[in-house]
């Protein structure tokens, strides 16, 4: 570091290292609040030693400790009723308690009432470091499950908000529209307006409906209930039959489908219909992101053990930016490179959940402007059918 | 002269519905798909009143929007109602203007009670004052 820019700046506050964190003991016994005081201080946290519950708690309330040492048996106020204080203030501290070998039925008592641990007197340093760490090391699971809980629970209300707003949004567009009609009765303008608007009602019903269908599909895929039932699958056999049924909007998109699958068996054991669901989606995609004169190239082949298969086409590509979400529920790619389409934005999350039930993987390349590759390998599986009673 | 709307949503058949009723009484409409060319529109256009949906490509355009229309010169007092289905009074999953920054008044909940909106927007311009007064709506 340049000497003089450290003369000329104050040292940088206690932002390198946090602040250590404050324990506090309860102890009535003057030397026990010593060496616990030191093992404490030793084990590199701040110590605040109190001498009886009423102090204790007051100091407990105050610095907002993650871990108490409290003696049980102390004049005035309980060890049993600190412990039911201090967790009365904040339930996830941490409380381990010291006994005499007298009352180890009163030790137990308290951890009935929620001490996390108890140490009989007299104890080493060692075992009291041992529990303090055990204790700490608790808690920081007990936070993280909980962080984790949390963060699950804010998901799923976010999904809800987002599915609420998906199926009002058509709803809306229908009811102004019908209103708008009531409204106008046999004027002119609703004569003129009535068979496109109806129409569009129509579709927008439609849209209702996919989305209905996709959010069921995703939930019966992330239960696992749409890959439950496999059976060895020819997957060259069923990219042809899947092609087969694209003909006409292929053709009507004015764009082109090869198969190109190599020679030979490519078998997964999978459910036939998830398989269906999976390639349909990168195919539809495929069409719906691509221009006219464009084409869609559907590759089958083993690769080191895998079975691979790929759909590429010559479509708009995929903005570098937006590629880290694209298998995120409702994500789609907004802006002006590609003309509006409509999509629910599940098509996608609806794939890898599928792959990652059968064991695959799935990734994209593209050259945003030039088109994009969606890549799925599946474990091969044996083309003869498992023994019953081996599907679980 | 009519009083000129402008429409920003990226839903283009509640534009086309609300707009063709605001036509039918008296209105001049213009729309936009999305912020940009709404914001667009406002200066070129100087509509006496703005709709503006809040959902649109990004989940919070229409605030986005919002914000740098009001930071704009000459168009910091332009009439602007925020109309959105993304409020809800759900517990758990309550969103409601109050929690915003906007006046209550400036937000209409989708979808839009038609008769009342052209209450609003009346009610709206004709406290806009005599700046704006330039001509009827029916
Ligand atoms: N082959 C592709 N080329 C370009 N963009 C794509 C391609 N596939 C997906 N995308 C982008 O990723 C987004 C998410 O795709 P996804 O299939 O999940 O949803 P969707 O196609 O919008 O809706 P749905 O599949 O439910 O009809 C799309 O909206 C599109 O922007
Ligand atoms: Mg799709």
């Amino acid at each position: 570091m340049n000497p003089e820019t450290r003369s000329a700046t104050p040292p940088a506050p206690a932002a390198a290292a946090p602040p250590a964190e404050v324990m506090v003991v309860i102890d009535d016994d003057y030397a026990m609040r010593l060496s616990c005081r030191q093992i404490l201080t030793k084990m590199g946290y701040r110590v605040e030693v109190f001498e009886d519950g009423a102090a204790g708690l007051d100091g407990v309330a105050r610095s907002k400790p993650p871990l108490v040492v409290v003696d049980l048996k102390m004049p005035g106020i309980s060890g049993q009723e600190v412990i039911a204080r201090v967790h009365e203030l904040d339930p996830e501290i941490v409380i381990i308690v010291i006994t005499g070998y007298a009352t180890i039925a009163t030790a137990v008592e308290a951890m009935k009432s929620g001490a996390y641990d108890f140490l009989p007197k007299p104890f080493t340093p060692d075992e009291l470091r041992l529990i303090v760490g055990r204790g700490l090391e608790r808690r920081r699971l007990q936070q993280e499950a909980r962080r984790l809980q949390l963060e699950r629970e804010l998901l799923k209300r976010k999904f809800i908000t987002f599915v609420s707003h998906q199926l009002k949004t058509p709803l809306v567009a229908i009811h102004q529209y019908l209103d708008v009609l009531l409204r106008l009765g046999d004027s002119p303008t609703a004569a003129e307006k009535r068979d496109e608007w109806l129409g569009r009602c129509i579709k927008r019903t439609e849209e209702m409906q996919d989305l209905i269908r996709d959010w069921l599909t995703l939930a019966q895929a992330e239960g696992g209930a749409l890959t439950r039932h496999r059976e060895p699958v020819d997957l060259g056999h069923l990219l042809q039959q899947i092609a087969l049924t694209y003909e006409g909007l292929v053709s009507s998109s004015e764009l082109a489908l090869q198969c190109a699958i190599e020679p030979g068996a490519l078998v997964v054991q999978a459910d036939r219909q998830a398989l269906s669901v999976l390639f349909d989606n990168l195919i539809t995609n495929a069409i719906k992101y691509n221009r006219p004169g464009g084409s869609i190239t559907v590759y089958g082949g083993e690769d080191a053990g895998e079975i691979r298969v790929s759909v590429t086409d010559t479509g708009y590509g995929i903005p570098e930016d937006a590629r880290p979400y694209l298998f995120d529920e409702f994500f789609r790619v907004g802006g002006t490179a590609a003309p509006r389409t409509s999509g629910t934005g599940l098509g996608l999350p609806i794939c890898r959940r599928i792959v990652t039930e059968l064991g695959g993987t799935i990734e994209v390349t593209s050259e945003t402007g030039s088109g994009s590759t969606f890549t799925v390998r599946l474990p091969v599986g044996s083309a003869t059918p498992p023994q019953p009673g081996a599907q679980g | 002269m009519s009083r000129k709307v402008l429409i920003i949503d990226d839903d283009a058949d509640f534009t086309e519905a609300v707009g063709v009723y605001l036509e039918t009484h008296g209105y001049q409409v213009i729309s936009a798909p999305n912020g940009r060319e709404g914001l667009r529109l406002a200066k070129a256009e100087a509509p006496d009143v703005v709709l503006m949906d809040v959902v649109m490509d990004e989940r919070t355009e229409g605030f986005f929007t919002l914000q740098q229309l009001r930071r704009t010169p000459g168009l910091e007092r332009m009439p602007v109602f925020v109309v959105s289905s993304i409020y809800s009074s759900v517990p758990g999953f309550s969103i409601t203007p109050e929690k915003s920054w906007l006046r209550h008044d400036d937000f209409i909940a989708k979808p839009v009670d038609l008769p009342r909106l052209l209450e609003l927007i009346d009610a709206r311009l004709n406290q806009a004052g005599t700046a704006n007064a330039s001509g009827g709506a029916a």
